[in-house]
């Protein structure tokens, strides 16, 4: 490996939800759920820490979150404001480095190795742009701060909200150790449920597997699980402007079979496309849909148009018909994604479009 | 089956229906036409199984029959006859017979029970209207269509029946063209109906521009219309058309009636040097005058100017120019009106006479 990186992943805590507080001071202390409304067919954005407690989640059906808490106040996303938001932070971020690779709206890696700020120190780059982002925004956020992007991702959610936690190199094999394996990244239910059967509880217990053993359990993830046991990762940090496409996906706990709920979920992940699409001031011609039905078999539907699509409307519109070309009706489904191609840039005049 | 007929009568029906005839032939039957010969009379059919075209003509049967033949290749050659030649058709085994003279051709059949023929009873409900005035508003709206866009809703004509009135609207998402006449019917309900782009555009053509009425018998998924000796009969669009009064803008505090021709040549000769593709031109309204300017990628710009009576607030805004100009090119009074409100809002083209017809344009962000 080459000499130590220095990886930020900055994670807003309960994002929607706690725009959506501020924005509404009656709704502080409440619990507050982001989506369709409760006798919707919709799914759940987000919830505000209030919500979690009583076990709701984004993703989730509305419905079941109102079961879960009858008290919950549902407001509807307002997702301009959260871009608009995540463009501030963004600007934050740009103050020290440019290499800054978007989860989401609210999620970021920043690849600071090469940055002077703070005297070089990661950490308080960190900190500082914690301070920052409530400054500008009155919003919290959670850091983590390590070498690579697996240490840094897990050690953000380490001391969630509005927290620090930084993981040094000669740490990594023990803090690995002790995590919990559902705390890993790119380690959903299922994946879980099979290492929880395998008597894989922990990181410990994971990095005791031979590479034999988990390609056996686990095929091509097995690498990625065996590096990530032993605190390694050498993914880098892909600022945006380097990729090719935007995409945005979701695992849902339970498998939804409704196809409203379905539509909705896109919904959702298409705003947060798009956002990606405005700030670079793209448009992409290519529209791709991913549906993973429960058996964990994967299919994806693309729509070209040529004209381009640069807002979520644009987008929605396709849903149902590229929905339609799969078996979604037919067979539950644990995953939904979408993704955008064919980038292209807006410079120079750009048409506008009825909202129809 | 043993009939002769006129060349001119055929040909004139046959081009009457041969649109309906599938191109990509998937279904070997749909690139053929049916033939029905009966007592005195020949009926063709050409159909994608979207629109199906009917043909009734005068015929001298002597022995009733059908069949289908290839569709294209029948009119090449009875087009190539010579003319007022008097053409014979008998089925010979498999095979059709054509003759002429001393001119003979022999082409395949597929069998009639294989095509796909409409039921033959009306449907739905009946209304009559005068011809110029479907005629008129499929002119005026049917350009503005999407064409193969994912909301398949779109891709066709919405089709307004109601007692007082005839509205045809059609949009793409960038433009949208209204139109509105008055009619006398009597319907129990409105009739919303959304007719492909296809059938559009072969109603447009054969629908005679007089006066004369004619029916148009309606129901929820099907249009049939007789038109002379043609009867076409298409699917509908099963999807809900957006509501397009929210689209058309009541805001506009700024207007002005420009002279068609003068603006049309402005545009078009500015519109010389715009991005091939997005076709995108700037337009500046200020006090008396209009200056119009493009650009592309290769860096060449034309610049232009009108003179106008404008005395709003100055407006700098961006088009598709073929946009404007699909909307001017269908108004038919001497001089427009436009109406505009600012740079991100939509602008309403209207004739200078009358409220009837109505084109919403998006503007291009500069």
């Amino acid at each position: 490996m080459s000499t130590s990186r220095k990886i930020i992943h900055i994670d807003m805590d309960a994002f929607y939800a706690s725009v959506e507080q501020r924005d509404n001071p009656s709704l502080k202390g409440q619990p507050v759920v982001v989506g369709g409304k409760p006798d919707s067919r919709g799914v759940v954005c987000a919830a505000s820490y209030e919500a979690r407690r009583f076990g709701i989640h984004s993703a989730m059906p509305c419905s079941r979150a109102w079961r879960l808490c009858p008290q919950a106040v549902f407001v509807p996303p307002r997702f301009e404001v959260y871009r608009s938001v995540s463009q501030q932070i963004r600007e934050i971020f740009q103050r020290y480095t440019d290499r800054i690779e978007p989860l989401s709206l609210d999620e970021a890696y920043l690849d600071v190795t090469y940055s002077e700020q703070a005297g070089g120190s990661a950490t308080l780059m960190a900190q500082e742009i914690r301070r920052e982002i409530v400054q500008r925004t009155g919003l919290t956020a959670s850091a983590g701060v390590s070498n690579n992007k697996f240490l840094a991702k897990a050690a953000s959610d380490f001391n969630k909200p509005d927290g620090i936690t930084v993981v040094l190199p000669e740490q990594a094999e023990d803090f690995v150790a002790q995590l919990e394996i559902r705390r890993f990244q790119g380690v959903g239910p299922v994946t879980q449920k099979k290492m929880q059967a395998e008597g894989i509880f922990t990181g410990a217990d994971l990095r005791q597997r031979s590479l034999a053993e988990l390609r056996q359990l686990f095929g091509k993830s097995a690498d990625y699980f065996y590096n990530i046991a032993r605190g390694r990762d050498d993914r880098p940090v892909e600022s945006d402007r380097e990729r090719k496409s935007i995409g945005a996906e979701t695992t849902f706990e339970t498998d939804l079979s409704d196809v409203p709920q379905m539509l909705s979920v896109l919904n959702n992940l298409a705003e947060s496309v798009v956002g990606h699409l405005q700030r670079r001031e793209l448009c992409a011609t290519t529209l791709t849909i991913k549906v993973k039905y429960s058996d964990f078999q994967q299919v994806t539907r693309s729509y070209t148009d040529a004209r381009g699509f640069d807002a979520a409307a644009d987008l929605i519109a396709c849903f149902p018909w590229l929905l339609s070309r799969t078996e979604a009706a037919t067979r539950p489904v644990r995953l939904l994604g979408v993704s955008v191609s064919g980038l292209k840039s807006l410079d120079g005049m750009r048409q506008l479009r009825f909202e129809l | 089956m043993k009939i002769s007929l006129q060349r001119e009568t055929i040909v004139a029906s046959l081009q009457n229906i041969i649109g309906a005839v599938e191109k990509r032939q998937t279904i070997p039957v749909l690139g053929n036409v049916l033939l029905v010969a009966k007592e005195g009379s020949l009926l063709m059919a050409a159909t994608d199984t979207e629109i199906e075209l009917q043909a009734s003509i005068e015929a001298s049967v002597d022995e009733p029959g059908e069949i289908t033949v290839p569709g294209r290749k029948l009119l090449d050659i009875c087009k190539a006859l010579p003319d007022e030649s008097v053409i014979r058709f008998d089925l010979d085994d498999q095979r059709m017979r054509i003759t002429s003279g001393r001119s003979r051709f022999l082409v395949t059949t597929l069998p009639a029970r294989d095509f796909p023929l409409s039921d033959s009873s009306n449907e739905g409900v009946a209304i009559e209207v005068p011809a110029n005035l479907l005629s008129d508003a499929i002119r005026r709206t049917s350009f503005s269509m999407a064409v193969q866009d994912v909301r398949f809703y779109l891709n066709g004509l919405l089709l307004e029946l109601s007692n007082q009135a005839l509205r045809a609207v059609a949009t793409d998402g960038h433009r949208l063209a209204f139109s509105t006449a008055e009619i006398e019917a009597s319907l129990d309900e409105p009739i919303r109906s959304i007719i492909p782009r296809k059938s559009v555009m072969e109603l447009g053509r054969l629908i005679p521009s007089g006066d004369e009425s004619i029916t148009l018998w309606v129901s929820a998924l099907r249009l049939r219309v007789q038109l002379g000796n043609v009867t076409m009969t298409t699917k509908l669009i099963d999807g809900r058309f957006p509501d397009y009064n929210r689209v058309i803008p009541v805001d506009c505090d700024k207007s002005l009636v420009i002279d068609k021709a003068l603006l049309v040549q402005t545009l078009s000769r500015a519109s010389i040097l715009s991005n091939e593709k997005y076709r995108g031109i700037r337009m500046k309204f200020e006090a008396g005058r209009l200056q119009v300017s493009t650009n592309n990628p290769d860096h060449e710009e034309a610049t232009d100017e009108l003179e106008i009576s404008y005395d709003a607030e100055p407006i700098e805004i961006g088009f598709n120019v073929g946009y404007l100009l699909d909307a001017f090119n269908r108004i038919e009074t001497e001089n427009v009106r436009l109406l505009l409100k600012d740079g991100n809002s939509s602008c309403l083209v209207m004739p200078l006479d009358s409220d009837d017809v109505k084109y919403v344009v998006m503007p291009m962000r500069l």
